[in-house]
Formats: structure tokens, C-alpha cells, sequence
């Protein structure tokens, strides 16, 4: 298992792979080496296709304790060599050293994607080589090098031809075609795609915005109408809200005969709806109504609701009975939203009649 | 850096052809993988120590349903880079 292969043999396996003499093959992977340091260094990653990405991740400075002495010292970052290999490398591996043949066939699959971007850089390649003028060079030694396939076979061969071959017109003609045509098709739905998805959204804006208008000039005009009614009859105004709050009461006596009791008797003095108790507590020698609020609703400044909602047992609320009990009733969204100048505005003048009643009772 | 650059940078280095170092490289690849394969430690001379390691089994817990599982072992590529490239890199 765990045999070395050794520089020597890595050379000697690369050089008569691919058909040149050790020589090469060993100032290839001297320079591959240098070049390794050096692209880290620069770019702090460098990926090779086919095997994986070598990056520099940084180590942040820390703290630590020198054993003997016990002074705190400081190990200054560095910098780390990590390999990730690449994902096809990772499941070739993880299938097992043991399955070297299911392995292969894994390869095969798995080389289609490097062949198409191989494909694209020869391509790329031709151009530049069309550009300087330059014919092909080298050939048929070289053609089976590009195969990183374990075991060369002979119908892999003719396949990889493609990549290396500067003028793909010649032998390789049937990689080559289907790669870049490939592409050219696909290029084409996206663009259309894109611009339906462009289309659609535009068309969920337009309409969202035209019914958020009509919303808003509805609400406007009601608004409005209602503004200039009270305007006309402030009496009237005190008389509805009053009926509102009546609306609601009406429900919750089957839960506590005591609630309707104070909203009917005071309803001129209170238009806010209790419409549901959450519990009634009992006044403690250290209950505070701020505290209620706090627990109940969350926050403390909502006190004064609770003073509201039982005023008919409440006289003073600095100084409440011990084993009074004390309604504490839901709060509605518009109750609870401070954010609101109405809500706060009423929430402002409960405390300040709270607060009154304080002083003079 | 991606790997045409990198290509592009051993042909300078080493005086060959873009060509040649690609196809070189993908031998490299090829014979590497091979060897890994086959249960061998590579030694790279100036670089490190690539080698397929076994990743032990072990128990994980999930967090929110306390439930015990445990995720088998694996074969593991690792790259074990020499002394003196850790050295150099370390203050890069």
C-alpha cells in the first residue's frame, strides 16, 4: 500500500507517456513546480484541470501561553498550502483504490466536460497559431499524450486528437464540430429566455403598481370624504366611534361578565375596544402596571391600556388595592403600533389622564 | 490562476510549446491519478507528497434532534507540500 513512487520513476512514467525524453519530462516538472510557487505567490490559487486547485489560505495571528514561563505570546499568521482536488479526482478516489477498472469507465464520463473546454482552447489556440502564421508542428507522437485516460486504449486515442491538433479540418474533424456546435445553440435560447423573464417581470410590475394606484386613491377619497364629514358634523364623529367600540364588546361576555359592564356605563369617556382578555391577574403588594405591560405585551410603555381597560376597579394607579383584579386585555395590531401617531397620540393621553388621576385622587 | 495561465507560464519557464506542456501536463494528470490509484504515495521533488489516505469513520450528532449517525469512512486525497515550500509560502 504504501509504496513510493519516487521522483525518478514519476519522470521516467511522464517522459515515456508522452513520447519525450527524460530529460524533458523533467525540466517540465521543475518548471511545473516553480511555476506552482510562483502562480501562488501572485494569485494565491492556482487551478490545473484534471486535478485539482492549490490555494494559500491565510492563518489569522493568535494568542497562546508559553508553556514553561507562562507569558502570553503572540503566533503571528501565516500562510497555508491547501489542495482541493477537483471533483471528479474526489469521487475517482472515494470509490476506492480497489475498483481501479469501474474507476476508469468513471474517468471516461467524467473527461467529456475537459475535453469540451480543451476543445474550446484549441480552438482558441488554432486562432492564435492562424494569426502568427505558424503551421503545425508536431503530430502523431504527440496525439496520444493528451489522453489522460490510465490506460491508453485504442479507441481513446482517436478521440483526444482533436485537442492538440492546431488544424482540426484534417483527421479530427468529428470532435471537434459537434463541440462548437454545440454551444452555439445553447447561446441562442438563453438570450430569448432571458429577455421573457424580462418581459414577465416588467408586466408583475406594471400591474403591481397600477393596483397599489387605484389602492391608494381609494383610501385617499375615503379619507378624504370622512375628513370633510367630520369637519361638517364633529358631534357625529364622537357618536360613530363610539358604536364601533360597542360592536366589538358585545362578544366577549360570554368570557367575563365584568368587562361589558364599564364600556357601557362610560362609553361617551371610551371608544377604545377590549375586544378579548388575555388573563385577569390579581394586584400583588409588588405588582406594578408598567411590569404587566412588560410581560404581557412586551414592552412597558403600553401601561396605560391597562389602566384604560380598568378604570371601573382602578382609582389611583399608583396606588391600586392589593387583590384587585386586574383585566389585562389583547392589544390589536393598531394598538400595538406605536409607529402610528394616532395610537400614540391616544396612548399619550391615556398616560397623561393616568397620571392625573395620580395626582388627584 | 486558471489553468491556461498556469500553462502558459510553465512553457515560459521550461522553453516548450504551449502545446507540449499541455499535453505534458495532462499526462501528469494521467499518471499521478494512475499511480494514486494503485495505492502509491507520490513523491514530488520540491513540492510535496500526494497520497490517498483513508478518512476514519465517525459518529456526528444533529443539533436540533440530538439524533446520532455516523458517516462511514472515505478515501481521501491528500497533497502533503515539503518543508521548504511551507517555508516560503508562509510569509507570501
Amino acid at each position: 500500500m504504501a509504496d513510493k513512487l519516487s521522483w525518478t520513476e514519476l519522470r521516467r512514467a511522464v517522459a515515456t507517456r508522452a513520447g519525450v525524453n527524460e530529460k524533458t519530462a523533467g525540466v517540465f516538472l521543475n518548471a511545473l513546480t516553480s511555476q506552482l510557487l510562483r502562480g501562488l505567490r501572485a494569485d494565491k490559487m492556482v487551478k490545473i484541470n484534471g486535478f485539482g486547485t492549490f490555494k494559500l489560505q491565510a492563518v489569522a495571528p493568535r494568542k497562546s501561553v508559553n508553556v514553561k514561563t507562562g507569558e502570553e505570546i503572540v503566533i503571528s499568521g501565516y500562510n497555508k498550502i491547501v489542495f482541493m482536488p477537483e471533483v471528479g479526482v474526489k469521487e475517482l478516489v472515494e470509490r476506492g483504490d480497489s475498483k481501479v477498472e469501474s474507476g476508469k469507465s468513471k474517468v471516461e464520463s467524467t473527461e467529456i466536460d475537459p475535453l469540451k473546454k480543451l476543445g474550446e482552447q484549441a480552438e482558441e489556440i488554432v486562432g492564435l497559431l492562424a494569426d502568427l502564421g505558424q503551421g503545425p508542428k508536431s503530430e502523431k507522437p504527440e496525439e496520444p499524450v493528451v489522453e489522460p485516460e490510465p490506460t491508453p486504449e485504442p479507441e481513446p486515442v482517436v478521440e483526444p486528437e482533436p485537442t492538440p491538433e492546431p488544424e482540426p479540418v484534417v483527421e479530427p474533424t468529428p470532435e471537434p464540430e459537434p463541440v462548437v456546435v454545440e454551444p452555439q445553440p445553447k447561446k441562442e435560447p438563453e438570450k430569448p429566455k432571458k429577455q421573457f423573464h424580462f418581459v414577465r417581470d416588467l408586466l408583475i410590475c406594471v400591474v403591481v403598481l397600477l393596483l397599489l394606484l387605484f389602492g391608494g386613491y381609494f383610501f385617499l377619497r375615503s379619507q378624504l370624504t370622512r375628513w370633510m364629514e367630520s369637519l361638517a358634523q364633529p358631534k357625529e364623529n364622537s357618536e360613530i366611534s363610539i358604536q364601533k367600540s360597542e360592536e366589538p364588546v358585545v362578544e366577549p361576555v360570554v368570557m367575563d361578565t365584568i368587562v361589558p359592564e364599564p364600556v357601557v356605563e362610560e362609553p361617551a369617556v371610551e371608544p377604545e375596544p377590549y375586544s378579548d382578555l388575555i388573563t385577569i391577574e390579581e394586584m400583588h403588594e409588588a405588582s406594578r402596571l408598567t411590569w404587566m405591560a412588560k410581560r404581557y405585551y412586551g414592552d412597558k410603555k403600553y401601561w396605560p391600556y391597562l389602566y384604560d381597560a380598568n378604570r371601573d376597579v382602578i382609582v389611583n394607579p399608583s396606588r391600586i388595592k392589593v387583590g384587585t383584579p386586574i383585566r389585562v386585555p389583547k392589544l390589536t395590531k393598531e394598538q400595538r403600533d406605536t409607529t402610528n401617531a394616532e395610537t400614540k397620540a391616544r396612548l399619550e393621553a391615556l398616560r397623561i389622564e393616568a397620571e392625573e388621576a395620580c395626582r388627584t385622587k | 490562476m486558471l489553468t491556461k495561465e498556469f500553462i502558459g507560464m510553465i512553457a515560459q519557464a521550461a522553453g516548450l510549446s504551449k502545446k507540449d506542456t499541455e499535453q505534458l501536463l495532462a499526462t501528469t494528470n494521467a499518471v499521478m491519478r494512475e499511480n494514486l490509484m494503485a495505492g502509491k504515495v507520490i513523491q514530488w521533488q520540491g513540492l510535496g507528497a500526494f497520497e490517498i489516505k483513508e478518512r476514519a469513520a465517525r459518529t456526528i450528532v444533529h443539533p436540533r434532534t440530538g439524533e446520532r449517525s455516523t458517516i462511514p469512512s472515505k478515501q481521501q486525497l491528500v497533497f502533503r507540500p515539503v518543508n521548504a515550500m511551507k517555508e516560503e509560502l508562509k510569509n507570501a
